[in-house]
Protein backbone atom coordinates (compact mmCIF):
# COMPACT_ATOMS: atom_id res chain seq x y z
CA UNK A 1 0.00 0.00 0.00
CA UNK A 2 1.34 3.45 -0.85
CA UNK A 3 2.02 6.16 1.70
CA UNK A 4 -0.85 8.20 0.23
CA UNK A 5 -3.30 5.32 0.65
CA UNK A 6 -2.14 4.44 4.17
CA UNK A 7 -2.17 7.98 5.49
CA UNK A 8 -5.25 9.12 3.58
CA UNK A 9 -7.14 5.97 4.59
CA UNK A 10 -6.42 6.61 8.24
CA UNK A 11 -7.52 10.23 7.88
CA UNK A 12 -10.87 9.10 6.41
CA UNK A 13 -11.28 6.53 9.20
CA UNK A 14 -10.58 9.23 11.78
CA UNK A 15 -13.50 11.31 10.51
CA UNK A 16 -15.98 8.48 10.08
CA UNK A 17 -15.41 6.94 13.49
CA UNK A 18 -17.64 9.46 15.24
CA UNK A 19 -21.05 7.76 15.38
CA UNK A 20 -22.86 11.09 15.37
CA UNK A 21 -21.06 12.12 12.19
CA UNK A 22 -22.32 8.99 10.46
CA UNK A 23 -25.87 9.72 11.55
CA UNK A 24 -25.59 13.32 10.40
CA UNK A 25 -24.25 12.26 7.00
CA UNK A 26 -27.68 10.75 6.36
CA UNK A 27 -29.86 13.00 8.51
CA UNK A 28 -28.66 16.38 7.22
CA UNK A 29 -29.27 15.71 3.50
CA UNK A 30 -32.65 14.20 4.38
CA UNK A 31 -33.48 17.25 6.51
CA UNK A 32 -32.43 19.71 3.82
CA UNK A 33 -34.16 17.94 0.94
CA UNK A 34 -37.33 16.80 2.69
CA UNK A 35 -38.05 19.50 5.26
CA UNK A 36 -35.99 22.58 4.51
CA UNK A 37 -36.80 22.54 0.78
CA UNK A 38 -40.48 22.81 1.64
CA UNK A 39 -40.01 26.18 3.31
CA UNK A 40 -37.11 27.58 1.32
CA UNK A 41 -39.55 28.91 -1.27
CA UNK A 42 -41.02 31.16 1.42
CA UNK A 43 -37.53 32.41 2.28
CA UNK A 44 -36.91 33.14 -1.38
CA UNK A 45 -40.25 34.87 -1.67
CA UNK A 46 -39.44 37.06 1.34
CA UNK A 47 -36.04 37.94 -0.18
CA UNK A 48 -37.63 38.76 -3.55
CA UNK A 49 -36.47 35.59 -5.30
CA UNK A 50 -38.33 33.04 -7.40
CA UNK A 51 -36.97 29.75 -6.08
CA UNK A 52 -39.75 27.20 -5.58
CA UNK A 53 -40.88 23.63 -6.21
CA UNK A 54 -38.42 21.17 -7.71
CA UNK A 55 -35.72 23.82 -8.04
CA UNK A 56 -35.87 24.42 -4.29
CA UNK A 57 -35.70 20.70 -3.56
CA UNK A 58 -32.76 20.23 -5.90
CA UNK A 59 -30.75 23.14 -4.61
CA UNK A 60 -31.31 21.95 -1.04
CA UNK A 61 -29.39 18.79 -1.90
CA UNK A 62 -26.47 20.94 -3.05
CA UNK A 63 -26.59 22.94 0.14
CA UNK A 64 -26.64 19.81 2.25
CA UNK A 65 -23.52 18.58 0.46
CA UNK A 66 -21.74 21.91 0.83
CA UNK A 67 -22.65 22.37 4.50
CA UNK A 68 -21.51 18.89 5.48
CA UNK A 69 -18.36 18.93 3.39
CA UNK A 70 -17.33 22.37 4.62
CA UNK A 71 -17.81 21.35 8.22
CA UNK A 72 -15.91 18.08 7.78
CA UNK A 73 -13.04 19.85 6.01
CA UNK A 74 -12.88 22.42 8.79
CA UNK A 75 -12.68 19.74 11.47
CA UNK A 76 -10.11 17.79 9.47
CA UNK A 77 -7.79 20.72 10.04
CA UNK A 78 -9.01 21.92 13.44
CA UNK A 79 -9.04 18.60 15.27
CA UNK A 80 -5.75 17.26 13.93
CA UNK A 81 -3.54 20.29 13.62
CA UNK A 82 -0.94 19.25 16.23
CA UNK A 83 -0.89 15.58 15.22
CA UNK A 84 -0.51 16.44 11.53
CA UNK A 85 2.35 18.83 12.23
CA UNK A 86 4.14 16.23 14.31
CA UNK A 87 3.73 13.63 11.56
CA UNK A 88 5.03 16.10 8.98
CA UNK A 89 8.04 16.96 11.16
CA UNK A 90 8.72 13.26 11.77
CA UNK A 91 9.60 12.90 8.13
CA UNK A 92 6.42 12.73 6.09
CA UNK A 93 6.58 16.44 5.25
CA UNK A 94 3.68 18.92 4.99
CA UNK A 95 3.27 18.19 1.27
CA UNK A 96 2.47 14.50 1.81
CA UNK A 97 0.22 15.32 4.77
CA UNK A 98 -1.67 17.79 2.58
CA UNK A 99 -2.00 15.23 -0.24
CA UNK A 100 -3.43 12.65 2.18
CA UNK A 101 -5.78 15.24 3.68
CA UNK A 102 -7.09 16.33 0.27
CA UNK A 103 -7.57 12.68 -0.69
CA UNK A 104 -9.52 12.07 2.52
CA UNK A 105 -11.56 15.22 1.95
CA UNK A 106 -12.49 14.04 -1.56
CA UNK A 107 -13.58 10.63 -0.26
CA UNK A 108 -15.73 12.31 2.38
CA UNK A 109 -17.13 14.77 -0.16
CA UNK A 110 -18.07 11.90 -2.48
CA UNK A 111 -19.82 10.09 0.39
CA UNK A 112 -21.71 13.22 1.39
CA UNK A 113 -22.65 14.00 -2.23
CA UNK A 114 -24.00 10.50 -2.69
CA UNK A 115 -26.13 10.84 0.44
CA UNK A 116 -27.47 14.17 -0.82
CA UNK A 117 -28.08 12.78 -4.29
CA UNK A 118 -29.98 9.76 -2.97
CA UNK A 119 -32.10 12.02 -0.75
CA UNK A 120 -32.96 14.15 -3.75
CA UNK A 121 -33.73 11.17 -5.94
CA UNK A 122 -36.00 9.59 -3.33
CA UNK A 123 -37.77 12.87 -2.64
CA UNK A 124 -38.53 14.17 -6.11
CA UNK A 125 -36.86 12.13 -8.79
CA UNK A 126 -34.31 13.73 -11.10
CA UNK A 127 -34.69 14.18 -14.82
CA UNK A 128 -30.97 14.61 -15.40
CA UNK A 129 -29.33 12.41 -12.74
CA UNK A 130 -25.82 12.67 -14.16
CA UNK A 131 -25.96 16.46 -14.33
CA UNK A 132 -27.46 16.63 -10.85
CA UNK A 133 -24.82 14.35 -9.32
CA UNK A 134 -22.00 16.37 -10.92
CA UNK A 135 -23.54 19.62 -9.71
CA UNK A 136 -23.89 18.29 -6.15
CA UNK A 137 -20.27 17.12 -6.35
CA UNK A 138 -19.35 20.65 -7.42
CA UNK A 139 -21.03 22.10 -4.33
CA UNK A 140 -19.10 19.66 -2.15
CA UNK A 141 -15.73 20.26 -3.82
CA UNK A 142 -16.13 24.02 -3.45
CA UNK A 143 -16.80 23.71 0.27
CA UNK A 144 -13.70 21.57 0.85
CA UNK A 145 -11.83 24.78 0.12
CA UNK A 146 -14.05 26.92 2.34
CA UNK A 147 -13.81 24.54 5.32
CA UNK A 148 -10.08 23.89 5.01
CA UNK A 149 -9.28 27.59 4.58
CA UNK A 150 -11.24 28.53 7.70
CA UNK A 151 -9.58 25.66 9.59
CA UNK A 152 -6.12 26.84 8.61
CA UNK A 153 -6.58 30.40 9.85
CA UNK A 154 -9.01 30.03 12.76
CA UNK A 155 -7.76 27.74 15.53
CA UNK A 156 -10.78 27.80 17.83
CA UNK A 157 -13.33 25.07 16.91
CA UNK A 158 -16.35 27.14 17.92
CA UNK A 159 -15.25 30.29 16.09
CA UNK A 160 -14.24 28.28 13.05
CA UNK A 161 -17.44 26.31 12.75
CA UNK A 162 -19.47 29.51 13.15
CA UNK A 163 -17.45 31.13 10.39
CA UNK A 164 -18.07 28.18 8.06
CA UNK A 165 -21.75 28.51 8.93
CA UNK A 166 -21.70 32.24 8.13
CA UNK A 167 -20.08 31.70 4.73
CA UNK A 168 -22.60 28.95 4.01
CA UNK A 169 -25.56 31.12 5.04
CA UNK A 170 -24.39 34.07 2.91
CA UNK A 171 -23.78 31.76 -0.02
CA UNK A 172 -27.07 29.88 0.27
CA UNK A 173 -29.33 32.86 0.87
CA UNK A 174 -27.72 35.00 -1.84
CA UNK A 175 -27.66 32.29 -4.49
CA UNK A 176 -29.56 32.10 -7.79
CA UNK A 177 -33.33 32.63 -7.52
CA UNK A 178 -33.06 33.39 -3.79
CA UNK A 179 -33.01 37.18 -4.05
CA UNK A 180 -34.27 39.82 -6.39
CA UNK A 181 -31.31 42.16 -6.37
CA UNK A 182 -28.70 39.72 -7.61
CA UNK A 183 -25.99 41.82 -5.95
CA UNK A 184 -24.29 39.20 -3.82
CA UNK A 185 -25.46 36.39 -6.06
CA UNK A 186 -22.79 37.31 -8.58
CA UNK A 187 -20.12 36.68 -5.94
CA UNK A 188 -21.27 33.47 -4.29
CA UNK A 189 -18.94 30.53 -4.91
CA UNK A 190 -21.67 27.99 -5.67
CA UNK A 191 -23.80 30.08 -8.06
CA UNK A 192 -22.73 28.16 -11.19
CA UNK A 193 -23.25 24.81 -9.48
CA UNK A 194 -26.67 26.03 -8.33
CA UNK A 195 -27.62 26.96 -11.90
CA UNK A 196 -26.62 23.47 -13.08
CA UNK A 197 -28.60 21.81 -10.32
CA UNK A 198 -31.73 23.87 -10.89
CA UNK A 199 -31.57 23.12 -14.61
CA UNK A 200 -31.00 19.40 -14.00
CA UNK A 201 -33.99 19.23 -11.68
CA UNK A 202 -36.18 20.69 -14.42
CA UNK A 203 -34.87 18.26 -17.00
CA UNK A 204 -32.90 20.90 -18.86
CA UNK A 205 -29.31 20.85 -19.93
CA UNK A 206 -26.88 23.65 -19.10
CA UNK A 207 -24.66 25.74 -21.33
CA UNK A 208 -21.02 24.69 -21.58
CA UNK A 209 -20.02 27.94 -19.91
CA UNK A 210 -21.71 26.88 -16.66
CA UNK A 211 -19.89 23.56 -16.67
CA UNK A 212 -16.56 25.24 -17.29
CA UNK A 213 -17.23 27.76 -14.53
CA UNK A 214 -18.15 25.06 -12.01
CA UNK A 215 -15.04 23.08 -12.93
CA UNK A 216 -12.82 26.15 -12.57
CA UNK A 217 -14.28 27.20 -9.21
CA UNK A 218 -14.13 23.62 -7.89
CA UNK A 219 -10.53 23.15 -9.01
CA UNK A 220 -9.56 26.53 -7.59
CA UNK A 221 -11.22 25.62 -4.34
CA UNK A 222 -9.37 22.30 -4.17
CA UNK A 223 -6.15 24.22 -4.78
CA UNK A 224 -7.01 26.52 -1.88
CA UNK A 225 -7.80 23.47 0.27
CA UNK A 226 -4.46 21.88 -0.57
CA UNK A 227 -2.69 25.09 0.39
CA UNK A 228 -4.68 25.26 3.63
CA UNK A 229 -3.85 21.66 4.56
CA UNK A 230 -0.18 22.32 3.80
CA UNK A 231 -0.26 25.57 5.80
CA UNK A 232 -1.72 23.78 8.84
CA UNK A 233 0.97 21.06 8.75
CA UNK A 234 3.95 23.28 8.07
CA UNK A 235 6.61 24.61 10.43
CA UNK A 236 5.34 27.64 12.35
CA UNK A 237 7.08 30.99 12.41
CA UNK B 1 25.43 2.50 15.90
CA UNK B 2 28.15 3.33 13.44
CA UNK B 3 25.74 5.61 11.62
CA UNK B 4 25.50 7.68 14.75
CA UNK B 5 29.23 8.29 14.66
CA UNK B 6 28.91 10.07 11.34
CA UNK B 7 26.02 12.33 12.08
CA UNK B 8 25.89 16.00 12.63
CA UNK B 9 29.33 17.03 12.82
CA UNK B 10 32.06 16.49 10.60
CA UNK B 11 32.83 19.31 13.05
CA UNK B 12 33.47 17.06 15.99
CA UNK B 13 33.31 18.70 19.36
CA UNK B 14 35.97 18.57 21.98
CA UNK B 15 33.26 18.20 24.62
CA UNK B 16 32.33 14.76 23.33
CA UNK B 17 34.41 11.86 24.54
CA UNK B 18 35.04 10.81 20.95
CA UNK B 19 35.52 13.61 18.42
CA UNK B 20 32.80 13.70 15.80
CA UNK B 21 30.15 12.19 18.07
CA UNK B 22 28.12 15.36 18.46
CA UNK B 23 24.49 14.62 17.52
CA UNK B 24 23.03 18.00 18.36
CA UNK B 25 24.63 21.40 18.23
CA UNK B 26 22.51 24.49 18.85
CA UNK B 27 24.25 27.85 18.59
CA UNK B 28 22.96 31.35 19.26
CA UNK B 29 19.31 30.39 19.05
CA UNK B 30 16.92 33.32 19.19
CA UNK B 31 13.15 33.23 19.20
CA UNK B 32 10.50 35.74 20.05
CA UNK B 33 6.73 35.61 19.76
CA UNK B 34 4.57 38.49 18.64
CA UNK B 35 1.00 38.88 19.78
CA UNK B 36 -1.87 41.34 19.63
CA UNK B 37 -2.80 43.76 16.88
CA UNK B 38 -1.11 47.08 16.01
CA UNK B 39 -0.59 49.45 17.75
CA UNK B 40 -0.88 47.19 20.80
CA UNK B 41 1.35 44.54 19.31
CA UNK B 42 3.86 43.22 21.80
CA UNK B 43 6.84 40.97 21.48
CA UNK B 44 8.04 38.42 23.98
CA UNK B 45 11.63 37.27 23.67
CA UNK B 46 11.90 33.65 24.75
CA UNK B 47 15.33 32.55 23.54
CA UNK B 48 18.23 35.00 23.44
CA UNK B 49 21.22 33.25 21.97
CA UNK B 50 20.76 29.82 23.55
CA UNK B 51 23.52 27.32 22.77
CA UNK B 52 23.91 23.70 23.76
CA UNK B 53 25.20 20.40 22.48
CA UNK B 54 24.49 16.72 22.95
CA UNK B 55 26.94 13.93 22.17
CA UNK B 56 25.98 10.42 21.16
CA UNK B 57 25.78 8.17 24.20
CA UNK B 58 24.87 11.10 26.43
CA UNK B 59 21.77 11.79 28.51
CA UNK B 60 21.47 15.54 28.88
CA UNK B 61 18.89 17.39 30.96
CA UNK B 62 17.25 20.70 30.12
CA UNK B 63 15.74 22.50 33.09
CA UNK B 64 14.25 25.92 33.67
CA UNK B 65 11.26 27.72 35.10
CA UNK B 66 7.84 27.54 33.49
CA UNK B 67 7.91 29.71 30.37
CA UNK B 68 11.69 29.72 30.18
CA UNK B 69 11.61 28.36 26.61
CA UNK B 70 12.41 24.67 27.02
CA UNK B 71 9.57 23.44 24.83
CA UNK B 72 10.20 26.24 22.33
CA UNK B 73 13.83 25.17 22.01
CA UNK B 74 12.76 21.56 21.51
CA UNK B 75 10.22 22.50 18.86
CA UNK B 76 12.79 24.54 16.96
CA UNK B 77 15.22 21.60 16.96
CA UNK B 78 12.49 19.24 15.74
CA UNK B 79 11.38 21.64 13.02
CA UNK B 80 7.92 22.48 14.32
CA UNK B 81 8.86 26.11 14.92
CA UNK B 82 11.01 28.45 12.85
CA UNK B 83 13.86 30.24 14.59
CA UNK B 84 14.62 33.96 14.37
CA UNK B 85 18.38 33.47 14.46
CA UNK B 86 21.02 30.88 15.26
CA UNK B 87 21.97 27.48 13.89
CA UNK B 88 20.79 23.96 14.59
CA UNK B 89 22.83 20.96 13.47
CA UNK B 90 20.98 17.74 14.06
CA UNK B 91 20.68 14.32 12.45
CA UNK B 92 17.86 13.46 10.07
CA UNK B 93 16.87 10.47 12.22
CA UNK B 94 15.44 12.21 15.20
CA UNK B 95 12.75 11.20 17.67
CA UNK B 96 10.54 13.72 19.45
CA UNK B 97 8.18 13.11 22.33
CA UNK B 98 6.19 16.30 22.94
CA UNK B 99 4.95 17.37 26.35
CA UNK B 100 1.28 17.10 25.33
CA UNK B 101 0.67 14.02 23.18
CA UNK B 102 -0.02 15.12 19.59
CA UNK B 103 -2.19 12.19 18.55
CA UNK B 104 -5.38 11.47 16.61
CA UNK B 105 -8.13 10.67 19.11
CA UNK B 106 -10.13 8.44 16.78
CA UNK B 107 -7.23 6.28 15.61
CA UNK B 108 -5.93 3.18 17.37
CA UNK B 109 -2.44 2.60 18.69
CA UNK B 110 -1.65 0.29 15.77
CA UNK B 111 -2.88 2.88 13.28
CA UNK B 112 -0.57 5.46 14.83
CA UNK B 113 2.35 3.09 14.43
CA UNK B 114 1.36 2.52 10.78
CA UNK B 115 1.36 6.26 10.09
CA UNK B 116 4.70 6.88 11.78
CA UNK B 117 6.27 3.88 10.06
CA UNK B 118 5.48 5.69 6.80
CA UNK B 119 6.96 8.93 8.07
CA UNK B 120 10.14 7.16 9.20
CA UNK B 121 10.41 5.02 6.07
CA UNK B 122 10.21 1.68 7.91
CA UNK B 123 9.16 -1.40 5.96
CA UNK B 124 6.62 -3.87 7.34
CA UNK B 125 9.22 -6.14 8.97
CA UNK B 126 11.09 -3.30 10.62
CA UNK B 127 7.83 -1.86 11.87
CA UNK B 128 6.60 -5.16 13.30
CA UNK B 129 9.92 -5.74 15.08
CA UNK B 130 10.14 -2.26 16.47
CA UNK B 131 6.50 -2.03 17.55
CA UNK B 132 6.60 -5.45 19.21
CA UNK B 133 9.69 -4.49 21.19
CA UNK B 134 8.24 -1.16 22.35
CA UNK B 135 4.88 -2.65 23.31
CA UNK B 136 6.75 -5.17 25.44
CA UNK B 137 9.12 -2.65 26.97
CA UNK B 138 6.36 -0.23 27.90
CA UNK B 139 3.83 -2.98 28.56
CA UNK B 140 0.81 -1.70 26.69
CA UNK B 141 0.38 -4.41 24.04
CA UNK B 142 -3.14 -5.22 25.20
CA UNK B 143 -4.33 -1.77 24.16
CA UNK B 144 -2.92 -1.81 20.62
CA UNK B 145 -6.36 -2.09 19.04
CA UNK B 146 -7.88 0.67 21.18
CA UNK B 147 -8.58 4.19 20.01
CA UNK B 148 -6.56 6.93 21.68
CA UNK B 149 -9.72 8.60 23.03
CA UNK B 150 -10.35 5.49 25.15
CA UNK B 151 -6.87 5.31 26.66
CA UNK B 152 -5.79 6.56 30.06
CA UNK B 153 -3.39 9.50 30.25
CA UNK B 154 -0.51 7.20 31.12
CA UNK B 155 -1.13 4.88 28.17
CA UNK B 156 -1.40 7.83 25.81
CA UNK B 157 1.95 8.98 27.12
CA UNK B 158 3.42 5.53 26.48
CA UNK B 159 2.24 5.75 22.87
CA UNK B 160 3.62 9.27 22.65
CA UNK B 161 7.01 7.99 23.76
CA UNK B 162 6.90 4.84 21.62
CA UNK B 163 6.24 6.89 18.47
CA UNK B 164 9.43 8.83 19.15
CA UNK B 165 11.45 5.63 19.56
CA UNK B 166 10.15 3.30 16.87
CA UNK B 167 12.83 4.17 14.31
CA UNK B 168 15.74 4.02 16.79
CA UNK B 169 16.67 7.68 16.35
CA UNK B 170 20.20 8.99 16.64
CA UNK B 171 18.93 11.89 18.72
CA UNK B 172 15.95 11.66 21.05
CA UNK B 173 14.20 14.77 22.35
CA UNK B 174 11.91 14.21 25.31
CA UNK B 175 9.75 17.01 26.64
CA UNK B 176 8.59 15.89 30.09
CA UNK B 177 7.85 12.44 28.72
CA UNK B 178 6.73 10.76 31.93
CA UNK B 179 3.74 12.86 33.00
CA UNK B 180 0.95 10.40 33.76
CA UNK B 181 3.31 7.45 34.29
CA UNK B 182 2.90 5.38 37.42
CA UNK B 183 6.00 4.81 39.53
CA UNK B 184 6.83 1.45 37.95
CA UNK B 185 6.55 2.84 34.42
CA UNK B 186 8.54 5.89 35.46
CA UNK B 187 11.41 3.67 36.61
CA UNK B 188 11.13 1.58 33.44
CA UNK B 189 11.29 4.75 31.39
CA UNK B 190 14.65 5.63 32.92
CA UNK B 191 15.94 2.10 32.37
CA UNK B 192 14.92 2.33 28.72
CA UNK B 193 16.59 5.72 28.34
CA UNK B 194 19.80 4.58 30.00
CA UNK B 195 19.91 1.44 27.87
CA UNK B 196 19.58 3.49 24.71
CA UNK B 197 22.10 6.04 25.95
CA UNK B 198 24.56 3.18 26.57
CA UNK B 199 23.93 1.94 23.02
CA UNK B 200 24.98 5.33 21.66
CA UNK B 201 21.79 7.36 21.36
CA UNK B 202 22.01 11.04 22.27
CA UNK B 203 19.13 12.09 24.50
CA UNK B 204 17.99 15.56 25.51
CA UNK B 205 15.27 15.55 28.15
CA UNK B 206 13.28 18.35 29.70
CA UNK B 207 13.16 17.59 33.39
CA UNK B 208 11.83 19.28 36.48
CA UNK B 209 12.93 17.05 39.29
CA UNK B 210 16.17 17.56 41.13
CA UNK B 211 16.11 13.86 42.04
CA UNK B 212 16.72 13.03 38.42
CA UNK B 213 19.97 14.93 38.28
CA UNK B 214 22.00 11.85 39.19
CA UNK B 215 20.62 10.02 36.17
CA UNK B 216 21.81 12.73 33.78
CA UNK B 217 25.28 13.13 32.34
CA UNK B 218 24.97 16.89 32.05
CA UNK B 219 22.32 19.50 32.72
CA UNK B 220 21.59 22.80 30.98
CA UNK B 221 19.48 25.39 32.66
CA UNK B 222 17.55 27.88 30.53
CA UNK B 223 17.84 31.24 32.22
CA UNK B 224 16.94 34.57 30.61
CA UNK B 225 16.73 32.90 27.24
CA UNK B 226 20.20 31.37 27.43
CA UNK B 227 21.30 27.84 28.18
CA UNK B 228 23.79 27.66 31.02
CA UNK B 229 25.49 24.41 31.90
CA UNK B 230 24.57 23.72 35.51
Amino acid sequence: MTTFATVGGNFVREQLRAPLTLVLLVAIPAFFVVIFAAVVGQFADALGGTLAGRSATAISAGWAASFLTGTLAFFQVASSRGADRRLAAAGLGPMHVAQARIGAALVLATTVSMAAFVSLWVRSGIDHPLHASLAIGGFAAIYIGVGALVGAVVTDPLEGSLLVMLVFALDAFSGPQMTSSGGLAALTPTRHAANLLIAAAGGEGSPAGDWVNVALVALGSLGVAFGAFWFAARRRS
Amino acid sequence: MSAILNTVAARGDERCSVPGHCVLRVEGLEKSFRGGIPPWRRQVEVLRGASLMVCSGELVGLVGENGSGKSTLMQIVVGLLARDAGTVDRPARLGYCPQAPMLWDKLTIDEHFALYARAYGLDDDERARSVGRLLDELRFAKYRGERVEKLSGGTRQKLNLALALMHEPQLLLLDEPYSGFDWETYLRFWEMSERRRDAGMGILIVSHFLTERERLDRVYELRNGQAVEA
